[in-house]
Parts: structure tokens; C-alpha cells; sequence
């Protein structure tokens, strides 16, 4: 079942995912080239992981279709679980098995020999930094531990497309930082394409070749990260004010600025002049007699895109103040 | 190193074999899981040879040996016992995501759950072994010759993959442990409502009703004909004829489940 037409690692054409009169994937298209980090970015339930429960075979599309790796993925299903590897969100191990006994297994469902799965098991663990903890119980191991052992899992029959969904949710910032570090070596010492998911705005900036924003089952932005970034444009003024204060501060700021979703007790402002209108919005708000909190200047970054998107922003509280 | 993973399909017996493998691996990392798989045949056949003792007295009874009565049943019982506990393990799998790893390997998807199946009847053979031994040593007699142990052994291993198939419907559409409850209550329903305790001639209201439709009746009359007298055919075909029957509906069940969690 090789692929007869050379097509994109993955590619998804109006793909829908409805359960009953819900639905969670929207239509969506897109195309990861060969060998490309693509970032899937967007808030809890915004249909990331149906997307890709349905790219990897494991929930059919209740509408379009998607081609990964040459292969449809309803027709062809078992030939796209040949060359996809799979990291779902909650690293799904037994933690009555050691890691060395899953990597065994992970060995026979791919139908690698008994030999060559103990030395691949050998070798993933060691790439992994898991080589002394190969016998113990998953059970007993940290999160990032699990994760790593996950991503070794995946990574068994040497797929050409990894799929990784939130692989760093609830990791510590330093297994955090191991974790992209392996997605990175990965993607540039064996070309393999990775298909990521995350909520995190810095993962997507850090790993992502291109990122595609969704939001309520639609995909709302698509590009490299730079140039997301630099189609929001200005750069935005946060000023945390008194509570109540809110409206006047936006009436002072109007003049040196455009607003910008934020939430409640602060006002965000696209600065027309650029970072050096900071100055000229103090002098403002200081005229309207607003007290001033907190003030700081961000230049855009991927939250900025999500909320020009989207009317919310993703970081943070909840739902951001509309106006 | 460069993997040779084959291109045209992997195999499903391997499969299978790792899946019992990790399923024995489980039950090995938790003792206590074994116990009811020893305690319960135990318990069974002396509280139910103990408390229907008398019951031999009846005019009508098949046999006057209560063990050559109740061994069978509490054999079956445990067989139940082996698919709830497939059950349960197949509701932490899928709870926990691992089943997702399973459903993600390139074998044929079918293989999982008859590894699920599989797997139950290999449970039975240990209280099989239990409750047999302990109705040779208490005195259970075989006018039936060896095919009474062998009809015992395709009503046990029925008893186990009919209910593995009965969970695997239930789990399938439940997806979480907590459905196991579900399955039990299934299983305790057909067992009890059936010919374990008296046979169908001496039950009394509404119960020779139920139990004259409960497939299971038909099962247990087959794995205890070789206790009560001689073998034919007249014997176990209605039990066969019970284990194809309901084998095709709870197929159909489970696979009607399946389909509602995978493609």
C-alpha cells in the first residue's frame, strides 16, 4: 500500500468531526509540507484533539477528508498507522508495566522482530535520558518522565510523520524545555514532520514552522508565526487601572491608539507611533487624572494574533473584555 | 539503527500474544486480583452444596450427589467472574487511554478485542481447575466418563467469551470502569435466573418461565450432562445450539459497541 501520488505528509480538505448537532471540527483545511513542524494551536475544546484523533484513524470524519502520509485516512487506515507515530494528550501508558516491557510491546505491534525491538527499546531509551529507570514501574514515574517514555513510544518504528498532542500540558518548565529540545533534534537530524498540538503560545513560537489557529472547530489563522505576528502589526500598551476607571483611560488612549481585547481592570491599546508612543500615552492619562497600576509594552505575539482572531485572548483569564 | 517494519501488514497473533502477555504481567503486579479468581469457586461450591444439601432428598432430582450439581454451576459462576474482571480491565484501558495505543498499532483492529475474549477464557481454566479439584476430593462422581469434564470445559470457556462479548458492548459504549457495575448485574441476572440451583421441574411461579428462555439454563444443563448420566447428543446439542446463538446476538452487540468507538 505505498502512496501513488506523492501528496503533503498531511492533508485535510473541509474536514468535519459533528457529534449529533455539535461540531467540534468545522470544515477545516490545511497542508503540513514534509518535513515541517506545524503548530495546532487553540484554547480547551476548540477541536485540537478531534482534529487529530481524526488524522490518526482513531475517529472517523463525519465529513471531507484527510490524506497523511499518501494514505486516506478512512480507506486506508491501517497503511496511515504504519507511518504515523502518536503521542496522545494523557501519555496513555500502563502503569503496572515498566518502560522497557511498553517499548517491548510498542516492538510487537509494529511487528518488529524480538531482537531488533530490545536494541531499538535500548537505544529510545537512552535518547530519552530513561535508560536507569527502564525497569521501574510507569507508575512511579513523573510526569515528564511519562511524557519522554510516551514520545519514545511513538517514535518505535521510526514514523515519517509524529503526531503530538499537548505533549508538555502540566510538565515543569524544565522537562518542558527537554521535551521541545528532543522535538527539535527529531525534526532536523531525521527530517521527520511533526504535527503538534498545544495551548501554549510560547510552544507554538518555539517549535512551530508555521502554526494554525482554531477556534470553535475552524481554523481562524494560518502561517509562520513571524509573519502572524507582524500582520497584528502595532505594538500593544498594557495599563492596569483603578477598576471602574476603565472607560475613561479608552477615551484618553484613543488618540494615540487602537484597542485591543483584554480583560477586565487593564486597557490595551495598539500604539499608532510604535513603541514610541508609550510616552505620549502617559502623558495622557495622566492629564484625565487615571491612576496607573501597571504599565508594560509587548511587542505582538501569537495571544495577539488569537484574540485579532478571535475577539478573546488565550492566555489568561477566561474571557477577555470585549472592547 | 533503521527499524524493518513490514509495509504490508503486521500480523495479528502477535497481537493477541502481547495483549494476554500484559493482561498475565497485570495480574502478576496485583496478587489480590487472583484471589476472587480462587476465593469465589471455593466459596460457591461448599456455600452451594452446603445450603442445598437437602435438596437431593426431592423426588425428581437428578442426582443424589449434591457436588455432581453445584460443581458445574459454581464453575460457570467463576467463568462469569473471569469475563466481569476482562471487563473491568478493559474499562480501565479505556479510561486511561491505553486502548488508544492498541487501536493505533497497524494490526487488524479485531485482533484487540478477541484478545479481550481470548483472554477470559484462559481466566476460566484456573477456577475450572479449582472447583473441579475440590469436587474430587469432596466426592464428585463422573457417570458421564471424561466427556463430563470436556462438556464442563465448553460450557466454562462459552460462559467466559459470551460474557467477555456482553462487556465488551457495555464497555464500548460506557467507556469508563465504573460501567463494569452494568456488566455484573447482566451476568448475576442470567446466572441466577437459570437452572443453577434447582432444576427447572421443581421451580415453583414465575422463575421455570424465565429460566426455561435463559440461554444459560441450556448452557449448564450441557456442562453438567456428564454429571448426571451418560453423554449423547440429545444431552448438549440445546446448549450448543444456546452458545450459537447467543454468541451471534452478543456479537452483533459488541460489535455495534465497537462501531461507536472506532472507525
Amino acid at each position: 500500500m505505498e502512496p501513488t501520488v506523492r501528496t503533503a505528509p498531511i492533508v485535510a480538505e473541509g474536514l468535519v468531526r459533528a457529534f449529533g448537532d455539535v461540531r467540534a471540527v468545522d470544515g477545516i483545511d490545511l497542508e503540513v509540507a514534509d518535513g515541517e513542524v506545524f503548530g495546532f494551536l487553540g484554547p480547551n475544546g476548540a477541536g485540537k484533539s478531534t482534529t487529530v484523533r481524526m488524522l490518526t484513524t482513531l475517529l472517523r470524519p463525519t465529513g471531507g477528508r484527510a490524506i497523511v502520509a499518501g494514505h486516506d485516512v478512512v480507506r486506508e487506515a491501517a497503511a496511515v498507522r504504519f507511518s504515523i507515530g502518536v503521542a496522545l494528550q494523557d501519555a496513555s501508558i500502563d502503569p503496572l508495566m515498566t518502560g522497557r516491557e511498553l517499548l517491548h510491546l510498542q516492538a510487537t505491534l509494529y511487528g518488529i522482530g524480538r531482537r531488533a525491538g530490545r536494541e531499538r527499546s535500548d537505544e529510545l531509551l537512552e535518547r530519552v535520558g530513561l535508560t536507569e529507570a527502564a525497569d521501574r514501574l510507569v507508575g512511579g514515574y513523573s510526569g515528564g518522565m511519562r511524557r519522554r517514555l510516551d514520545l519514545a513510544l511513538a517514535l518505535m518504528h521510526e514514523p515519517s510523520v509524529l503526531f503530538l498532542d499537548e505533549p508538555t500540558t502540566g510538565l515543569d518548565p524544565m522537562s518542558r524545555v527537554n521535551l521541545w529540545d528532543e522535538v527539535r533534534r527529531l525534526n532536523s537530524e531525521h527530517g521527520t514532520t511533526v504535527f503538534l498540538t498545544t495551548q501554549y503560545l510560547e510552544e507554538a513560537d518555539e517549535l512551530a514552522h508555521r502554526v494554525a489557529i482554531i477556534d470553535h472547530g475552524r481554523i481562524v489563522r494560518e502561517g509562520a508565526p513571524s509573519t502572524l505576528k507582524a500582520q497584528v502589526g502595532l505594538p500593544t500598551l498594557l495599563v492596569d487601572v483603578d477598576p471602574g476607571t476603565e472607560d475613561a483611560a479608552r477615551s484618553a488612549l484613543s488618540t494615540v491608539g487602537e484597542f485591543r481585547p483584554t480583560r477586565a481592570g487593564r486597557v490595551a491599546v495598539g500604539l499608532f507611533e510604535g513603541a514610541s508612543g508609550a510616552a505620549e500615552a502617559v502623558r495622557v492619562l495622566d492629564a484625565a487624572g487615571i491612576t496607573i497600576h501597571h504599565m508594560e509594552l509587548n511587542t505582538p505575539t501569537l495571544d495577539d494574533v488569537f484574540a485579532e482572531a478571535t475577539g478573546r485572548r488565550l492566555e489568561g483569564s477566561g474571557e477577555a473584555d470585549p472592547t | 539503527m533503521t527499524v524493518a517494519v513490514g509495509r504490508r501488514g503486521v500480523p495479528p497473533w502477535p497481537l493477541i500474544r502481547q495483549v494476554l502477555h500484559r493482561s498475565a504481567t497485570s495480574l502478576r503486579r496485583i496478587p489480590a486480583a487472583i484471589v476472587p479468581v480462587v476465593v469465589m469457586p471455593i466459596f460457591f461450591t461448599v456455600a452451594f452444596s452446603g445450603t442445598f444439601s437437602g435438596l437431593t432428598e426431592l423426588p425428581g432430582y437428578p442426582t443424589d450427589n449434591i457436588l455432581n450439581w453445584m460443581v458445574p454451576y459454581a464453575c460457570l459462576q467463576s467463568a462469569s467472574f473471569a469475563a466481569l474482571a476482562s471487563a473491568f480491565a478493559l474499562g480501565r484501558d479505556l479510561e486511561g487511554g491505553f486502548y488508544d495505543r492498541l487501536l493505533l498499532a497497524p494490526a487488524p483492529r479485531w485482533t484487540v478485542p478477541a484478545a479481550s475474549i481470548v483472554w477470559a477464557m484462559i481466566r476460566a481454566l484456573l477456577p475450572l481447575s479449582i472447583t473441579l479439584a475440590l469436587g474430587v476430593l469432596g466426592g464428585i462422581t463422573f457417570p458421564g466418563g471424561p466427556a463430563a469434564v470436556w462438556w464442563l470445559a465448553v460450557g466454562s470457556f462459552a460462559v467466559a467469551a459470551l460474557g467477555s462479548l456482553w462487556g465488551l458492548g457495555v464497555m464500548y459504549r460506557l467507556q469508563r470502569q465504573s460501567a463494569g457495575g452494568l456488566v455484573q448485574i447482566g451476568l448475576f441476572v442470567v446466572m441466577f435466573l437459570s437452572v443453577g440451583t434447582v432444576p427447572l421441574d421443581l421451580q415453583e411461579g414465575w422463575l421455570p418461565y424465565v429460566a426455561r428462555w435463559n440461554p444459560v439454563t441450556y448452557v449448564l444443563d450441557m456442562a453438567r450432562a456428564g454429571f448426571i448420566g451418560p453423554v449423547g447428543w440429545s444431552e448438549v446439542w440445546p446448549g450448543l445450539l444456546a452458545i450459537t446463538v447467543g454468541g451471534l446476538l452478543l456479537v452483533w452487540w459488541a460489535e455495534r459497541g465497537w462501531r461507536r468507538l472506532v472507525p
